[in-house]
C-alpha cells in the first residue's frame, strides 16, 4: 500500500496543495515548539521574582539590562524581558487552548455519541441540556464562572470547558446520529461486541472529522477568550502573565509612547490565532463532502 | 464571538439528507425539529426551557456569590466598626442562611420585583432597562453593518474564489476573526480619536426620544459616537458573515441546480440573485439572529473600552462589586432574551422554508 | 452590483462629513466645564454612600456641616463655629442667611433631619461611621444645635466633614429605603445649599449641573458643569486629548511622565490621603508562610521582630516610587501622610539594606530564608498591583521567596476579613485628616465592645498602644491629644507589624492654559474652585 492510498495520506496530499495552509501549519508547529522549549531558550525566567530588577522596567527594545544581555523586544513594567514573557505567555496560551479544547472535545464527544447511541430517555435529557447551553452566550457563562471560581489555570480551563463542551456534544450527536443508521453499525450490533466497544471503537472514530474541525476553531477561540478575560481583569493571576494579560497590562502605556509592551505580545497572539484558524479552515474545506467535485 | 461561529449552517445540507453528519448545532437543531409536530408544542417547549435556564442561572449566582464571600465585605468601608458592619449586613438580609435568602428572592420575583441594586439603590429592573437601549443600538448597528457589508463581499469571494480580490477578502476576514476585540478597539481609539482627531474617544452622543426610548443614532453627533464602537464590535461578525456567505456560495455553485440553470441559459447575475441569494438567506438569517444575541453579550468588551453606557459595563461592574441582585437579574433577562430570539429565528426559518414547517421526515 | 455602488457613495459621504462633524462636536464653551471622572456617584442621595467619588459629586449640590480645607484641616462650612460644652455635648453654631436651591432657609431643622435620616437610607458603603457617636440632636434655636454624644467624642467636628445637609422640606417624603433613591435621582428631593443645582443624572452616566446664583460663598465660575463617568484610564485621557472634556482626574502613573513633557497639557499634582501598608499576621500560626519545600511552618516567623525588621529593610522605597510608580508617590514611614494630625516627626526614615536584612534573617534562624504568599488588590488604588509585584521582587532579593497574588478586591476583602492571609498589603486613606480614624481602627487590639480595632486583621496587640489610644479618644484638648497619638504612632511603627511604604499622589490634567485649579488632598474635583485661566 503506497502512502497515497491511506486516508491520512490522501488527506495530507490534498492539504499540501494549499500553500497558505501548509505555511500556517508550519507556524503553528513552530510556535508550539517554541512554547514547549521556552524554559530552555528564553534569556530570563519571568516568573522568578529574584531574577528581575525593577531598574530594568519599561525599557525600549535594544536596551542592555542589568542581567547583561540585550532585551530584544524591550521590557515591561516589572522589568521582565518581553521576549521571555512572550515565550512563556505562548506556553500558557497553548496550554490553555489545548487543555480546554481537548477536555471539551472528550467530554462533549463522549456525551454526544453516547446520547445518540443510547437513544430514548437518555438521548432526550442529554440533548435538552446541551441545547439549553447552546442557547446561552458562552462569554457570559465563562465570565460568571471565572468570577466565581477565582483566578488560576484550573479554574479558567474549567470555565472554558463548561462554556464549550456543548458544541462538541451537539456536533458529535449529529454525526453519530447519521452514522448510527449506517450498515456497519447495524452489523456490529449483531455481533457479541459490547455496546461500549461499538461506541468507542467504531462509532466514535467515524465521527471524528467534524469534531476535529470544531476543535481547531475552539482552540483558537479559547486562546482568544482567555486574552479577553484577562483584559477584563478576570483571567489568570498577574504574576503568571498570559499573552492577554501582557497586552492588557501594557495597554496603559500606549498613550505615553511605550508601545512595545502591548504591541509585541499582541502580534504574537494574533499570529498564533490566525495560523490555527487557517489550518482549521483548510481541514474543514477538505473534510466537507459537499465541496468535493 | 461565540455562538454558532464555528459551525456555519450549510444551505445544502438541509436539503440533502444523504450528506448529513457535518451539520453544526444550528442545522442539527432544525433538522431534528423537522420530526417534531405542531408549532405550539414547540413554543411551549422553548418557554419551559427558558424557565429552567432562569432557575439554573439564579442558583448558580446565589451559590457562587456565597462561595466568593459576603458582598458586604466588598462594599462596606474598611473603617466601619463592628456594630456598623453588623447593622448593614442585617439590613440587606445577608445574615440569613443562603436558602432563606434564595426563597425570599424567588418570592419577590414572583411579584415582579427583582430587588434593588446593592450599589445603586435603584430597582434592578429599572437599572437594566434604562441601559438596554444603548446596548441594543450598538448591537443592532454592528450586526446590521456586518451583514450588509459582509454578505455581498462573501458572495463575491465564493463566486470567484480564485480572484485576487477574493483572496484579499478572505485574508481580511481571517484577521477580523482572529484579532481580539479589545486590542482593535484601543487601536481604533488611538488612531481615529487621538492622532487623527476625527471621531470622539468614547461615550454616547446626544439622544432623541422615539417611542419613549432614547436613541442616539438619530442625531449626527450621536452617529459619530456610535461609529467606532460599532465598527469594533462588527469586525468579528463581518468576518463571520463573509466566511458564511462564501462557504455557502461555493457549495451552491457546485450543485446540479446551478449546472442546470446555466445550461438553461440564465445569466450569471440572475443565477446569483435568484438561486444563491435565496438559498443563502436561510442560514444567514439564522446566524444573524443567533449572533444578535451573542453580540449583545459580547458587547461587554467594547462598552468597557469606549465607555458606552450599556448593559455590558453594568454586568462587569456588578460582578466585581458582587452586586448580586444585578447579576441575577441580568443573567435571567439575558436567558429570556436568548430564548425569545431563538424562537423568532425558528419561526422565521419556518416562514422562509415551508418544507421545515410541514416537518418532512428525514 | 447596485448595492455596492450605494455603499461606496455612502462611505464617501461619511468620510467627508466626519471631520466637519468632529470639529463641531468637541469643546466646552467658555461657560461650561466638562470633567471626565474615573468614578461617579452611586445615587443622588448624599446619605446613601460614603465613597470618596460619591462625596466628590455630592459636594457640588450639597454642603457639609464642616468643611474640609487644604490638607484636610477643618474649616467652617454650614456650621460657623463649634465648641464642646461638656464631655458629651458639642454646640454647633450654624451659618445665617444660607438658602436652599428652592429658596427656603437653612435652619437647625435641616441638620437634625439629615442626621436622623442616615441610618434609615444608608447603603452598604455607609455614612453611619461619621454620625454614630451622635446619640441625640437637640435644636436650641434655628441656628444653634447641640449634639449629644455617647461618651467623649473629640473628633466629632472632623467626622462632620462628611455630613451632608439636605432640605428637610424637600426630602421629607423621600427618606425611607424604598423612596430615597427615586426621590433624589429624579431631582424632586435633590435640593441642597451647594454651588450647583441638579439637572440630570443616570447611574454610570453624565451628571449635569447648572449654577446656583444664590450660593453663600458667591457665584461659581461656570454656568453649567457636566461630569462624565469614564472608568477606563486610557479612554479618559484620550477624551481629554481629543478635546471632548476639559479636565480629567486620576491620571495614571503610566501617562504622567509623558504628560508632564506634553506642551499641550497642564498637570496638577497633590499628595493623597492614601498610604500603602504591608500588614504582617501576628497569630501564633499563620496559613501562608512556608519553608523552602513548601510545607507550612510550625512557628509563625512574622512574630519575630528580627524577621519583621528584615522585611522592612528589604523594601527600597525610593525605587518603588521612582520606578514602579514612575515618580507618582512619596516614600512614607508611618500610617498617615505627612503632617496630618498625629503624624510624628520622630519616626525614623527607612533606608533599604538588603544585606542587613539577610543577616537578620539568619540571626532569627532562617539563613536560607523562607517562602510566603503576598496578597493585595489590583483594582482598588492606582499602582496597588504594581507595588505588590515590586515588593515580591525586593523580598526575593533578600532571600524570602514570595508568591505575589494581586487579585480583584472582590476576592481580596472577603478573604482578608476571614483572616485567610498572612502577608498582605492594601492602601488606607485617612479620610478625616487625623489619627484617631486610622489608629483606632487599625492599631488598637480588636475590641468590639469598645468599638476599636475593627480593621485590625492581623491580631496585633500592644497593651501600651491600647492604653494610649483609649486615653486619646477621651482627651478633648487638642495639643494633649496630638502628643498621645504621636507617642502611639512611634510605638506602632517601631513594632513593624504594619510597615508603611509610600503615600500615593494624585494627578489631574487639563488642556494647556485653559484652567486654574488647586489640587486637593482628598482627591475631589470641585467645579466651584476651578477657574478659567483668563
Amino acid at each position: 500500500m503506497s502512502a497515497a492510498s491511506t486516508p491520512l495520506g490522501r488527506f495530507w496530499a490534498d492539504f499540501r496543495e494549499s500553500r497558505v495552509a501548509v505555511a500556517a501549519l508550519v507556524v503553528v508547529v513552530a510556535i508550539v515548539l517554541l512554547a514547549v522549549a521556552a524554559p530552555l531558550i528564553a534569556p530570563q525566567n519571568p516568573y522568578d521574582l529574584g531574577g528581575l530588577s525593577l531598574l530594568d522596567a519599561r525599557r525600549p527594545p535594544g536596551h542592555v539590562g542589568s542581567g547583561g544581555y540585550i532585551h530584544v523586544l524591550g521590557t515591561d513594567a516589572q522589568g521582565r524581558d518581553l521576549l521571555s514573557a512572550i515565550l512563556y505567555g505562548l506556553q500558557i496560551s497553548v496550554q490553555i487552548g489545548l487543555m480546554a479544547g481537548c477536555v471539551a472535545l472528550a467530554a462533549g464527544a463522549a456525551l454526544g455519541v453516547t446520547a445518540a447511541y443510547a437513544g430514548g430517555m437518555v438521548e432526550t435529557v442529554v440533548m435538552r441540556i446541551v441545547d439549553l447551553q447552546l442557547s446561552f452566550p458562552a462569554i457570559l457563562l465563562a465570565l460568571v464562572l471565572v468570577a466565581l471560581l477565582g483566578q488560576g489555570k484550573a479554574q479558567l480551563v474549567t470555565a472554558l470547558v463548561a462554556a464549550q463542551y456543548a458544541y462538541f456534544a451537539r456536533t458529535a450527536y449529529g454525526a453519530a446520529t447519521a452514522e448510527r443508521r449506517k450498515d456497519y453499525i447495524e452489523a456490529a450490533t449483531a455481533t457479541p461486541l459490547s455496546r461500549r466497544r461499538i461506541v468507542f471503537r467504531h462509532l466514535l472514530p467515524n465521527c471524528m472529522p467534524p469534531l476535529i474541525v470544531v476543535a481547531t476553531v475552539q482552540i483558537a477561540n479559547s486562546i482568544s477568550l482567555e486574552a479577553t478575560l484577562s483584559f477584563l481583569g478576570l483571567g489568570l493571576p498577574v504574576t503568571e502573565p498570559s499573552l492577554g494579560m501582557l497586552i492588557a497590562n501594557g495597554f496603559v502605556y500606549m498613550m505615553s509612547g511605550r508601545y512595545w509592551i502591548s504591541v509585541y505580545p499582541g502580534i504574537a497572539l494574533i499570529v498564533l490565532i490566525v495560523a490555527i484558524n487557517l489550518v482549521g479552515d483548510q481541514i474543514r474545506d477538505q473534510l466537507n463532502p459537499r465541496l468535493r467535485r | 464571538m461565540w455562538g454558532g461561529s464555528a459551525i456555519l449552517p450549510s444551505p445544502v445540507a438541509l436539503r440533502c439528507p444523504a450528506q448529513r453528519g457535518y451539520e453544526g448545532p444550528v442545522e442539527a437543531a432544525l433538522i431534528t425539529r423537522e420530526s417534531r409536530t405542531p408549532m405550539t408544542g414547540y413554543v411551549i417547549q422553548r418557554c419551559l426551557q427558558a424557565v429552567v435556564v432562569m432557575f439554573a442561572m439564579s442558583v448558580i449566582v446565589f451559590v457562587g456569590v456565597y462561595a466568593v464571600g459576603n458582598p458586604m465585605d466588598v462594599l462596606i468601608p474598611l473603617d466601619a466598626p463592628q456594630d456598623v458592619r453588623a447593622f448593614i449586613i442585617e439590613r440587606f438580609g445577608l445574615d440569613r442562611p443562603l436558602w432563606e435568602q434564595y426563597l425570599i428572592f424567588l418570592g419577590n420575583v414572583a411579584q415582579g420585583d427583582f430587588g434593588r441594586s446593592f450599589v445603586y439603590a435603584t430597582p434592578v429592573l429599572d437599572l437594566i432597562l434604562s441601559r438596554l437601549p444603548a446596548t441594543l443600538e450598538l448591537t443592532l448597528a454592528a450586526v446590521l453593518g456586518a451583514t450588509l457589508i459582509g454578505v455581498p463581499l462573501g458572495i463575491w469571494a465564493g463566486y470567484r474564489p480564485d480572484a485576487i480580490s477574493s483572496k484579499s477578502i478572505m485574508a481580511v476576514s481571517i484577521l477580523g476573526f482572529s484579532v481580539p476585540t479589545f486590542w482593535v478597539g484601543l487601536i481604533l481609539i488611538l488612531t481615529f480619536a487621538v492622532y487623527l482627531g476625527w471621531l470622539p474617544a468614547g461615550g454616547r452622543g446626544p439622544t432623541v426620544e422615539v417611542a419613549g426610548v432614547a436613541w442616539s443614532f438619530l442625531t449626527p453627533e450621536g452617529l459619530t459616537h456610535l461609529l467606532l464602537p460599532a465598527v469594533n464590535l462588527a469586525l468579528f461578525k463581518l468576518a463571520m458573515m463573509i466566511r458564511l456567505a462564501r462557504a455557502g456560495t461555493r457549495e451552491i455553485m457546485l450543485t446540479d441546480t446551478i449546472k442546470f440553470a446555466r445550461a438553461a441559459g440564465l445569466s450569471e447575475a440572475t443565477i446569483v440573485r435568484h438561486h444563491v441569494l435565496k438559498l443563502i438567506a436561510v442560514p444567514i438569517v439564522t446566524v444573524f439572529g443567533l449572533e444578535l444575541g451573542s453580540t449583545l453579550a459580547f458587547a461587554v468588551v467594547t462598552e468597557t473600552i469606549f465607555s458606552w453606557p450599556g448593559l455590558g459595563k453594568l454586568i462587569i461592574d456588578s460582578i466585581t462589586s458582587l452586586d448580586r441582585p444585578v447579576m441575577v437579574a441580568y443573567l435571567i433577562l439575558v436567558a429570556v432574551l436568548f430564548v425569545t430570539i431563538n424562537l423568532v429565528i425558528d419561526l422565521t426559518y419556518a416562514a422562509l422554508d415551508p418544507r421545515i414547517a410541514r416537518g418532512h421526515a428525514a | 452590483m447596485k448595492l455596492g455602488k450605494l455603499l461606496q457613495a455612502g462611505a464617501l459621504a461619511v468620510a467627508l462629513g466626519l471631520p466637519v462633524m468632529g470639529l463641531a462636536a468637541t469643546g466646552a464653551t467658555a461657560q461650561t466645564l466638562t470633567v471626565g471622572v474615573r468614578g461617579g456617584p452611586e445615587s443622588m442621595d448624599p446619605h446613601y454612600s460614603a465613597l470618596g467619588v460619591h462625596a466628590d459629586a455630592m459636594k457640588h449640590v450639597f454642603d457639609t456641616l464642616v468643611w474640609s480645607g487644604d490638607n484636610l484641616q477643618i474649616e467652617p462650612g454650614l456650621a460657623e463655629s463649634w465648641k464642646p460644652l461638656d464631655s458629651t455635648t458639642w454646640e454647633f453654631k450654624l451659618r445665617k442667611g444660607v438658602k436652599f436651591h428652592d429658596g427656603s432657609d437653612f435652619t437647625a431643622e435641616d441638620v437634625k433631619f439629615s442626621i436622623e435620616r442616615i441610618p434609615v437610607v444608608t447603603g452598604p458603603t455607609t455614612l453611619l461611621i461619621y454620625v454614630r457617636r451622635v446619640k441625640e440632636v437637640v435644636i436650641v434655636d434655628p441656628h444653634t444645635v447641640h449634639m449629644k454624644t455617647d461618651g467623649p467624642a473629640a473628633t466629632l467636628p472632623n467626622d462632620f466633614v462628611r455630613l451632608f445637609i439636605v432640605s428637610a422640606k424637600a426630602a421629607k417624603d423621600f427618606s425611607t429605603k424604598e423612596t430615597a433613591a427615586d426621590g433624589f435621582n429624579s431631582g424632586k428631593a435633590t435640593i441642597g445649599t451647594g454651588p450647583y443645582k441638579f439637572v440630570s443624572w443616570e447611574p454610570k452616566g453624565d451628571l449635569v449641573l447648572e449654577r446656583y446664583d444664590g450660593y453663600w460663598r458667591g457665584k461659581g465660575p461656570w454656568a453649567k458643569v457636566v461630569r462624565k463617568e469614564m472608568a477606563n484610564d486610557s479612554s479618559r485621557l484620550a477624551a481629554l486629548k481629543a478635546g471632548q472634556v476639559d479636565l480629567v482626574n486620576y491620571v495614571s502613573s503610566a501617562d504622567w511622565q509623558a504628560l508632564k513633557r506634553d506642551a499641550k497639557i497642564d498637570t496638577f499634582l497633590a499628595d493623597s490621603v492614601y498610604v500603602m501598608n504591608l500588614q504582617l499576621d501576628q497569630r501564633e500560626q499563620t496559613p501562608k508562610v512556608y519553608d523552602l519545600d513548601g510545607k507550612p511552618l510550625a512557628k509563625n516567623p512574622l512574630r519575630d521582630p528580627k524577621v519583621r525588621e528584615a522585611l522592612d529593610l528589604a523594601i527600597d522605597r525610593e525605587t518603588m516610587v521612582e520606578v514602579v510608580l514612575e515618580g507618582l508617590g512619596t516614600p512614607n514611614n508611618q500610617l498617615m501622610p505627612k503632617d496630618f494630625f498625629g503624624w510624628s516627626p520622630k519616626v525614623p526614615a527607612r533606608k533599604a539594606d538588603p544585606k542587613k536584612a539577610k543577616a537578620l534573617l539568619a540571626e532569627a534562624g532562617y539563613p536560607n530564608g523562607f517562602k510566603m504568599d503576598l496578597h493585595c488588590t489590583n483594582d482598588r488604588l492606582p499602582g496597588d498591583g504594581a507595588i505588590c509585584q515590586g515588593l515580591g521582587q525586593m523580598f526575593a532579593q533578600a532571600g524570602i521567596q514570595t508568591n505575589v497574588n494581586a487579585i480583584s478586591r472582590t476576592v481580596y476583602f472577603p478573604a482578608q476579613a476571614k483572616k485567610e492571609y498572612s502577608v498582605f498589603m492594601n492602601g488606607w486613606g485617612t479620610l478625616t485628616g487625623e489619627a484617631s480614624y486610622t489608629l483606632a481602627a487599625m492599631a488598637h487590639s480588636n475590641s468590639p465592645e469598645l468599638k476599636l480595632g475593627s480593621f485590625n486583621r492581623i491580631e496585633y496587640a500592644n497593651p501600651k498602644v491600647d492604653v494610649l489610644l483609649q486615653a486619646a479618644g477621651k482627651e478633648l484638648d487638642d495639643p494633649k491629644r496630638k502628643a498621645l497619638y504621636q507617642e502611639a504612632m512611634e510605638l506602632i511603627m517601631a513594632d513593624r507589624a504594619y510597615i508603611s511604604i509610600v503615600t500615593l499622589q494624585t494627578v489631574w490634567a487639563a488642556a494647556k492654559g485653559k484652567l486654574k485649579m488647586a489640587p486637593r488632598t482628598d482627591e475631589d474635583t470641585l467645579a466651584f474652585f476651578i477657574t478659567p485661566a483668563k
